[in-house]
């Protein structure tokens, strides 16, 4: 996941279950976390707490952190709906770094699992080439 | 190739309005196989999920198949078109192969997959301006004209259950509406312009106005919600 990544290169102990689970509270190790996961939660469930939970995040992190976290949340909900409704794999990169965090978060109890039982393991890229884009 | 962008934090919210922006009239106008007034009616059956009763009840259900009934054709969407929108704005994650199929049998292949494509891009773009606002995105009027009716040349089977580009060198999600070009652009540069912008993505601490960690944290809750596997 790459906010284990992410998270790992910015010297932050993230704590994923906390990320992924609206019944826990906390920040989750990551800086305005709480307002964070509380505007993502009270959005995706267009919620009547998104309007304050939106002003407390922008109190946080200014009106352009308050955009880029609408724009993220946004655009997870439509990358999540291609994702399932088109049957993609998960990445050769994916299928065995992931299985531990995969296992112990419950995300293999998601019906998109079964879409990955033969994914390929096998690198996919072959070049030298720098990647400069996703969508290179 | 689809011109992607090297964002700086000063103009991030204008290359978010402007992804929005293309993406918004693109639901609007002829697709790859669908016309205009059909891609703007897809726009409205997804926003009609989230209060329909059929699709509560479903939701609510321990299968989705365990409810019985059916969503009608409208004017300009067949029966099966409807079914597809508001199963993909209501209940992403439980849906599965074999009911893909079965909706591939009625509307073919890259049908099913504009349809999909039109429910992300609207999905995004309501999300962005409720998330912001507490509002829908504006829904223009439908504009006129044929849909471009092309199946690319390099697309096949890659795994997934739609045919996909054949050429993709990173991650799989960048290539799952390549059989549908010109619902893809407008969906790529939302993609881009939200979220990924050019070799940004590959940045683990990039300098926005949200760390990377942050961003990610948005997303991995969002996800959570939303039960997606991927």
């Amino acid at each position: 996941m790459l906010l284990s990544v992410s998270g790992a290169q910015n010297g932050l102990d993230v704590d994923l279950e906390i990320a992924v689970d609206a019944s826990r509270t906390g920040d989750a190790g990551v800086p305005y976390g709480e307002e964070l996961l509380a505007f993502a939660t009270e959005a995706n469930r267009r919620s009547d707490s998104l309007p304050d939970a939106r002003e407390a995040l922008r109190a946080a992190v200014g009106h352009e952190g308050l955009l880029e976290a609408a724009a993220t949340v946004a655009i997870f909900n439509g990358l999540v709906r291609v994702a399932d409704g088109t049957g993609i794999q998960l990445d050769p990169s994916m299928v065995t770094s992931t299985v531990e965090t995969r296992e112990k978060l419950g995300i293999e109890n998601f019906g998109g699992a079964a879409n990955s039982i033969d994914a390929s393991t096998q690198p996919r890229r072959t070049s030298t080439e720098p990647v400069k884009s996703l969508f290179d | 190739m689809t011109e992607v962008h090297a964002a700086t934090d000063a103009d991030a919210a204008a290359i978010v309005a402007s992804a929005v922006e293309r993406a918004r009239a693109s639901l609007v106008g002829p697709g790859d196989w669908l016309t205009g007034a059909q891609r703007r009616a897809a726009w409205v059956e997804a926003r009609d999920a989230r209060t329909n009763e059929l699709d509560q009840q479903r939701r609510a259900a321990i299968s989705p198949n365990a409810v019985d009934g059916s969503h009608l054709a409208t004017n300009d969407l067949s029966a099966a078109a409807v079914e597809v929108v508001h199963r993909m704005a209501s209940d992403p994650g439980r849906l599965t192969r074999q009911w893909a199929d079965e909706a591939m049998v009625d509307l073919g292949d890259a049908t099913y997959t504009e349809l999909v494509g039109v429910a992300a891009t609207s999905a995004t773009v309501d999300m962005f301006d409720w998330a912001m606002g507490d509002t829908d995105a504006p829904i223009g009027d439908a504009v006129d004209g044929e849909p471009a009716k092309v199946r690319p040349d390099s697309v096949g089977p890659v795994g997934a259950w739609v045919h996909q580009s054949l050429e993709t060198t990173t991650a799989n999600v960048s290539r799952s509406l390549s059989l549908v070009p010109v619902t893809n652009g407008p969906w790529v540069g939302l993609v881009d312009g939200l979220y990924s912008r050019g070799p940004g993505f590959f940045d683990m601490t990039w300098d926005r106005a949200l760390s990377r960690p942050q961003v990610e944290l948005v997303a991995a809750r969002t996800t959570a919600e939303l039960e997606c596997f991927y």
